[in-house]
């Protein structure tokens, strides 16, 4: 079985080599670092923290959106061709098919990772960048069994796409929204605030704690240390469960 | 049409057992986990200091008004962050004049800062500030007196009742008549220096001054002309009789 699981993680990376991921990362790379360089001629003070602190904003959405589109579209380009009819006709377990895509998915996740990185130590200590990757790669992990749900549910590209950023907007942003509920300016007692109240309660239980995940502020200011990481690791694997099994739910249900 | 869209996939039998396992306990792990983490709690940020407007308008891709009305809105806000209310008197006004005049910078047009200005970190109880925000106004009425001089009228109301400074409020009030064009600013904010005048007791002053703009011909409405020889009747009134108390 896990030999099944290698060979399509496999072909799932020489499909990504082939569709130049590695070249569109050097490109973002090369147009980031531009950028930066130009907007730290600008600077007059903390030349350093505003060069790093836009280039990792840009490199962390950059990377969300490059991995979340190359999932999206690799997958749906398998039910369009077919292909994905053709494994499960053959004796291969449809988990076997979910596990080879996601580690090879997984492993381009780590190149764009390792390449946005090497931009990163000319602006920032190695420590720093090190946690700051590793954090990232958990986030793209994430993305990458989010976008696999997606597809696996909606097969079409517009909605899938729209819910993986919908959902990743509302991991990132849940925190205050949750603040911002619980704490208005204006207290309301209405039936609809309550409900809204209640929802965005339920929201925060259920969706993962992005908003804790790579922070420009480590970079910038030298604030990150290793031990941040276990409870964002704990976070991810509990999450890649979760997600992974919604997938497979749906993936084991689904008539091709 | 639920179960038209239900029927079209297998049914939930051939889902694996373990994957339904996988489901739950992963569910169920994700609420203890969430459960078991610190509660999420509110913490106050400093206002930051704003970039240069040019940084913002690379940073919206050349949408300088569009950045300014978004930052309007922020700026406004930041009183109210995600659980928290701040006094807006605990706000660093320095750094909020720096706000409002690199959102002025991005959209000239606007009015929106001046507005706040006088009007939200202008109505605040620590007179301190209440005169920093007075001094911002008065500053932008004399960089562009056609384009602010309502506010200013609001600053001259704001010294007056608020302040309770009358030089102050004369000061703005003498800008406002000097300053502006005629044809732009109403007759009503102009004559606010007759009032305050009267209300210092400078009596003498608001009269000579009410003759001199009939006589000037500057002022051309007959509705203000007649409230002008009405002013000065009244004043010439309150002067008689305050010499009448004097001879007695």
């Amino acid at each position: 079985m896990f030999a099944n699981v290698l060979t399509i993680a496999k072909f799932t990376i020489i499909e990504s080599m082939r569709n130049r991921l590695l070249w569109l990362s050097l490109l973002v790379l090369a147009i980031s670092f531009g950028l930066v360089e130009f907007i730290g001629e600008l600077a007059i003070t903390e030349h350093r923290v505003t060069q790093v602190s836009i280039l990792a904003a840009l490199l962390r959405i950059n990377a969300v959106i490059m991995i979340a589109l190359f999932v999206v579209s690799t997958m749906l380009r398998e039910l369009n061709d077919k292909t994905l009819e053709m494994i499960v006709a053959m004796p291969i377990a449809r988990s076997s098919y979910y596990l080879g895509k996601l580690i090879g998915f997984i492993h381009l996740a780590l190149i764009v990772t390792v390449c946005f990185s090497m931009l990163l130590l000319l602006y920032a200590s190695g420590s720093q960048v090190l946690i700051w990757s590793v954090s990232l790669l958990l986030e793209l992990v994430l993305i990458v069994v989010l976008a696999l749900v997606m597809i696996f549910t909606f097969r079409q590209m517009p909605i899938a796409l729209t819910g993986v950023f919908v959902f990743y907007a509302a991991s990132r942003a849940i925190a205050s929204f949750h603040l911002m509920a619980m704490y208005p300016v204006i207290a309301h007692s209405s039936v609809s605030q309550k409900f809204i109240e209640r929802f965005i309660e339920v929201l925060t239980w259920l969706l993962p704690d992005l908003h804790l995940f790579t922070q420009t502020e480590w970079l910038a200011y030298d604030t990150g240390r290793f031990e941040m990481l276990l409870p964002l690791l704990t976070q991810t694997l509990i999450y890649v469960t979760l997600l992974s099994a919604i997938a497979l739910f749906d993936f084991y249900r689904k008539n091709f | 049409m639920f179960r038209r869209y239900f029927d079209r996939d297998r049914p939930f039998g051939d889902v694996p057992l373990a994957v339904t396992i996988m489901l739950v306990l992963a569910l169920m792990a994700q609420l203890i986990w969430h459960g078991s983490q610190a509660p999420i709690t509110a913490r106050a940020e400093d206002l930051p200091q704003p970039l240069s407007p040019g940084a913002y308008i690379i940073g919206s891709l050349g949408e300088p008004i569009a950045t300014a009305k978004v930052l309007n809105l922020w700026l406004q806000a930041f009183d109210n962050q995600p659980g928290l209310s701040l006094p807006l008197h605990s706000l660093d006004y320095s750094v909020v004049i720096e706000w409002l005049d690199t959102i002025l910078e991005l959209d000239p047009d606007g009015h929106y800062p001046m507005l706040v200005a006088a009007r939200v970190y202008g109505s605040v109880s620590d007179r301190v500030r209440q005169r920093e925000m007075m001094a911002f106004i008065f500053d932008k009425f004399n960089q562009e007196p056609e384009k602010h001089w309502r506010w200013l009228a609001h600053a001259v109301i704001v010294a007056r009742h608020e302040l309770k400074d009358m030089p102050l409020a004369l000061k703005y009030a003498n800008a406002l008549a000097d300053k502006a064009a005629v044809s732009a600013v109403p007759y009503w904010a102009k004559d606010m220096r007759i009032m305050l005048l009267e209300d210092m007791d400078q009596v003498e002053a608001a009269k000579a001054l009410v003759g001199g703009l009939i006589v000037s011909g500057e002022v051309t409405d007959p509705h203000e002309l007649d409230f002008l020889k009405m002013k000065l009747a009244e004043l010439e009134d309150r002067m008689t009789k305050s010499r009448r108390d004097v001879d007695k």
